[in-house]
């Protein structure tokens, strides 16, 4: 093959050059530069560090007047004391003598008026922080400002000797008499266990940002950047949820968790994405934060100070249980019961919801959103239904788990998978009493759901009785199995959610407040002998039998049987929900939507009479 | 002869350039040295345009770039600055752009305010550590010599605390020049530009003083001030060629003679008046005049001696980088003109002149202004030059006068080109280490 042509000129040579320069980090970059990503100093100002590069000594770091230089810039001394600095409690010996020298002549010439770093000396070299102009046979010398001058004692090395120098100046700037010299060597910006040394101050890295959080890097591939400020916050809500008084009186607030980089506006406080995609775009974008940093909310014990809400403190809410006894029966008469009753409540108002599938084209026509709305509304009820079922699990668990340590009376545990004493089997609808009306089986309409709202309050009453076991087991841990407070405090914990959801169902439903046919199934309440529901009924006694089953294998330690009979139960309840169904959308008797009576086992015990 | 060479540069093909054996790369001004056979090669190929130059091209393993559009944004940190000091003239040279300093306005000074506030601006846009450009211009801008002298030192210091180096410049018809003068240039290390066009009588026939008389004598006086601080300072001639001085070599032999190293040369391409402007054959004329001054560069420098022509090695440092360019100069992109009334400019040349509007003190530069500009005056957007070899090279030409005469020299400028390519063939053979330096 002939030879090619040969190149010539550099640009045949290196090929054509990169459009635009590749920018990274300069070659100074040091690993204690930032988080360790690729865009230093987001997090704090790396040049504050070096206001105490010196043991003993504080300086400030100042830059140009707008006016031009005025004599001051530099790097001026504001503090020169060997006591406030922990360092020096280290024995080696440049420190000892660096300590003889600030308590001695030197540190005692600091003491007065205005000193200056005039030069570093180390390995040899020494730098004066001036620019040197020869004019006329007279030296005129200007400071660096005080960029110039971190740059250059950034440069010096830890672990070598370094010599400081210091000088008063001439309202010129130019340096006045002899100056102090000072022996020591450079502070280390990391301890040995990696932490920035107590010498800084609480704020003094951050002291001379210009914004609190600056522009952040979250649009960066990895997401890792947004390592810097709030992610999600309780605060203020506002929304057309909200129930009557003001926005701080919403007890949705301690529940919600908002986006607290989240665009604001009238009706933004939403509940943060799960996603960052589905974030993003309600984000503020960075170089917003620079304008609408004022907007962004201090954190304090992860609520924004702005919308705080004046939460009586929980412990007042319910007094700890006094005894063991009590905290017993509690569980046993009134908190299982009452979670098994509130799942059944809420099971009985979601099969009342109509199946988005049973829409008929002309309703599709007339409401476009109606099949999403149903789907939505009943996959929230479902949820908090099954929440309540997990609770319930939960309870039954402390009992088990005291009856272990031999806390229970001897031979008396059973399994609560029961109905509460209270529950009716027909709505007490009419009733004043928001309890009465809760425990009965109720069609969803807009007045139950405003019950279960109600209900599910944060610091109602299912909160406050939680709260007391709390605080019973965590005034007496010493008492008591380990785990035991854990699980207390995670039921406790885990219905904030329940409230928030009913509100979303109310609001989804809203629209279809004046005439609930829209939504709702005309669902009646069956008879206990209704031949109808005898097949559900059947499947609702195996769902309790196995349940109670699997619960005491759980007693007694035997995971294979529990998990054998949690499983039958949960078949059962598969196809219990085919069944409720079937009954609740007409299927089993035509033109007729049953309601599966819950209770009917529990022939007077939960009849309400 | 020169019109053999003009027509041998006319273009043939977008994508490439023969010049003896040395082959140009128009898009990415990459050049290659071929042989005999390659040459040919490629010369058949460039007698059929564009797509037999592709494929001769492709046969030499060479690939033919398409023009592709330019970067959205071309603007680049203003770091170069001309401060228009002195808009008036103690001369009224006959093709003066500036209209006899004045651009057309009455005489004005600027204030100095104006220049403190420009160089503060200046200053304070560099990061510590960078570096600053301040050209002073007019008019005659030694008219304003308080003014300059203010403004160095208000530099120097404004600069020395952020340890920003300050580098600067004046471009001057030195008749006004004192023996000060010269000492404080020399002491803040200025190069120096003195506007000469020949010998005295070529000199006195083109700039004559506003009063009709000749100016040589006085700025050879001047100049014996500079040169008595030839070692502080960067001093060089720039010759305006017209049709009245075409005769360069005796210029640099007389400019040699006055002590420059470095000698430009500018053709007058247009001028407010029409006066002085080249025409017709006169570029031919120029050019030949300029391949004569370039071959005596060319021998000299084989001999390893000096000689003051600066066109040829400025050439032939740009042909050895090899950067593509998207402009010809630097005007907008990172150079900018501050007039007495406080408005940038593109260029010094734009002063007072909407055309080249870049912001004001007051408002500040205007950003957008300079990347419109920019966008628009790029040379990928130039339709006459989109089937040009020498883009690349030649950059579309100076924006004012474009803006202001069209493109009336490109013949000139491609036979120039041409000449030089072969010009660097041969001191790449014989004194590579020439480039050495070549930054």
């Amino acid at each position: 093959m002939a030879k090619p042509p040969e190149p010539l000129n550099r640009a045949a040579i290196l090929g054509p050059p990169y459009p635009q320069p590749v920018l990274g980090n300069p070659v100074s970059s040091l690993m204690e530069s930032g988080v360790g990503n690729c865009y230093p100093g987001l997090e704090f100002d790396i040049r504050q560090l070096d206001v105490r590069f010196f043991p003993g000594l504080t300086f400030e770091f100042l830059g140009l007047e707008p006016a031009g230089p005025d004599g001051t810039q530099g790097v001026r001394l504001v503090n020169a004391e060997a006591e406030s600095d922990p360092l020096f409690d280290d024995p080696a010996p440049w420190l000892k003598a660096l300590k003889r020298q600030l308590n001695g002549p030197e540190g005692g010439a600091l003491g007065d008026g205005d000193w200056y770093l005039h030069a570093v000396a180390q390995h040899g070299s020494r730098i004066e922080l001036y620019d040197f102009n020869v004019f006329q046979n007279a030296v005129q010398m200007t400071p660096y400002e005080g960029e110039t001058c971190w740059w250059i004692i950034r440069g010096v090395e830890a672990d070598v000797d370094l010599t400081v120098e210091l000088t008063q100046r001439a309202p010129s700037g130019q340096p006045l008499g002899n100056p102090v010299v000072l022996h020591g060597r450079r502070r280390h910006f990391l301890d040995d266990t990696g932490m920035i040394p107590d010498v800084y101050r609480a704020g003094e890295l951050t002291a001379s940002m210009c914004s609190p959080w600056t522009h952040d890097f979250r649009d960066c591939a990895c997401q890792y950047w947004a390592s810097n400020h709030p992610d999600v916050v309780l605060g203020e809500v506002v929304g057309p949820q909200a129930e009557d008084g003001n926005a701080a009186e919403d007890a949705a607030q301690p529940v919600t968790f908002l986006d607290w980089m989240r665009r604001r506006g009238p009706a933004q406080d939403i509940a943060a994405a799960s996603t960052q995609e589905r974030a993003r775009p309600e984000r503020y974008d960075p170089y917003e934060i620079n304008l609408r940093w004022q907007e962004l909310d201090f954190v304090l014990h992860g609520t924004e100070t702005d919308g705080t809400p004046e939460m009586p403190p929980l412990t007042a809410l319910h007094a700890a249980y006094p005894s063991l006894q009590d905290v017993i029966t509690a569980l046993t008469d009134d908190l299982a019961p009452l979670e098994f009753t509130l799942s059944m409540v809420y099971l009985y108002a979601f099969f009342s919801l109509r199946a988005p599938e049973d829409i008929s084209e002309d309703e599709r026509r007339d409401w476009p959103d109606l099949a999403d709305d149903l789907r939505a509304a009943r996959q929230l009820v479902l949820s908090v239904a099954l929440s309540e079922m997990t609770h319930m699990r939960w309870v039954n668990q402390v009992l088990w788990t005291l009856d272990r340590a031999g806390l229970y009376p001897k031979g008396k545990y059973k399994p609560i998978v029961q109905p509460h004493s209270d529950a009716s089997k027909t709505a007490a609808a009419e009733s004043s009493d928001l309890e009465d009306r809760v425990l009965g089986l109720r069609p969803a309409t807009p007045d139950a759901i405003a019950d279960f709202i109600a209900v599910e309050r944060p610091a109602n009453r299912l909160d406050r009785e939680y709260a007391g076991l709390v605080d019973h087991l965590r005034a007496n841990a010493d008492g008591y199995p380990a785990g035991l407070y854990e699980l207390a405090v995670r039921i406790d914990s885990d219905g904030l959610q329940h409230y928030q959801k009913f509100r979303d169902v109310k609001l989804i439903l809203s629209r279809y407040e004046h005439d609930t046919s829209i939504y709702l199934r005309d669902v009646k309440l069956a008879d206990a002998d209704d031949p109808a529901v005898a097949d559900a009924l059947g499947l609702l006694a195996d769902i309790v039998d196995n349940t109670i089953k699997g619960y005491q294998a759980e007693r007694a330690d035997d995971m294979p049987r529990a998990d054998a009979c949690i499983q039958a139960a949960r078949s059962a309840m598969r196809s219990f929900q085919v069944e409720a169904e079937a009954l609740a959308s007409g299927a089993r008797k035509p033109g007729e939507s049953v309601g599966v009576p819950f209770f009917a086992a529990w022939q007077g015990h939960g009849d309400g009479q | 002869m020169v019109s053999d060479l003009i027509a041998a540069a006319r273009p043939r093909s977008k994508h490439a350039h023969l010049a003896g054996q040395v082959a140009l790369m128009a898009e990415t001004a990459a050049l290659y040295r071929l042989d005999d056979a390659q040459a040919a090669q490629l010369a058949d190929g460039l007698m059929t345009g564009d797509a037999g130059t592709s494929d001769a091209l492709g046969r030499l393993g060479l690939t033919a770039h398409d023009i592709a559009p330019p970067p959205a944004d071309l603007t680049r940190p203003v770091r170069a600055l001309a401060l228009n000091v002195a808009q008036t003239c103690n001369l009224a040279c006959v093709y003066c752009y500036a209209s006899g300093g004045t651009f057309g306005g009455p005489d004005t000074r600027m204030p100095w305010d104006v220049a403190q506030k420009a160089i503060d601006a200046l200053i304070d846009d560099t990061p510590p550590g960078g570096s600053i450009k301040i050209a002073f211009m007019g008019g005659e801008p030694t008219a304003a010599r308080a003014l300059i002298r203010d403004s160095v030192l208000h530099a120097r210091r404004r600069a020395a605390s952020r340890a920003i180096s300050v580098g600067f410049s004046i471009t001057t018809n030195a008749t006004l020049l004192t023996e000060q003068d010269a000492a404080f240039m020399a002491e803040h290390g200025f190069a120096v530009t003195v506007s000469l066009d020949g010998a005295a009588a070529a000199n006195d026939r083109l700039r004559p003083t506003r009063g009709g008389s000749g100016s040589f004598d006085r700025a050879a006086r001047g100049l014996q001030y500079l040169t008595a601080h030839h070692d502080r300072l960067s001093l060089s001639a720039r010759v305006t060629a017209t049709p009245d001085n075409l005769d360069l070599g005796s210029t640099m032999d007389a400019l040699g003679a006055l002590g420059f190293t470095s000698v430009g040369v500018s053709p007058m391409i247009t001028s407010p008046t029409g006066k002085g402007t080249l025409d017709g054959e006169d570029y031919a004329t120029l050019l030949a005049a300029m391949i004569g001054c370039g071959t005596a560069w060319m021998q000299a420098t084989l001999d390893r001696k000096p000689h003051p022509f600066a066109n040829l090695a400025t050439a032939l440092v740009e042909l050895h980088r090899g950067q593509p360019r998207s402009h010809s100069c630097g005007a907008a992109r990172d150079y900018l003109a501050v007039d007495a009334s406080g408005d940038y400019a593109a260029c010094h040349r734009f002063a007072k002149n909407p055309a080249g509007y870049m912001g004001s003190l007051g408002d500040g530069i205007d950003h957008a202004a300079r990347k419109d500009w920019l966008a628009d005056r790029a040379v990928e957007r130039q339709v006459p030059c989109q089937t040009c070899w020498a883009r690349r090279l030649c950059g579309g030409g100076c924006h004012h006068e474009v803006l202001n005469a069209g493109r009336p020299a490109c013949d000139y400028v491609r036979g120039w080109l041409h000449f030089a390519m072969t010009a660097y063939a041969r001191l790449m053979d014989e004194r590579p280490d020439w480039f050495d330096g070549v930054a």
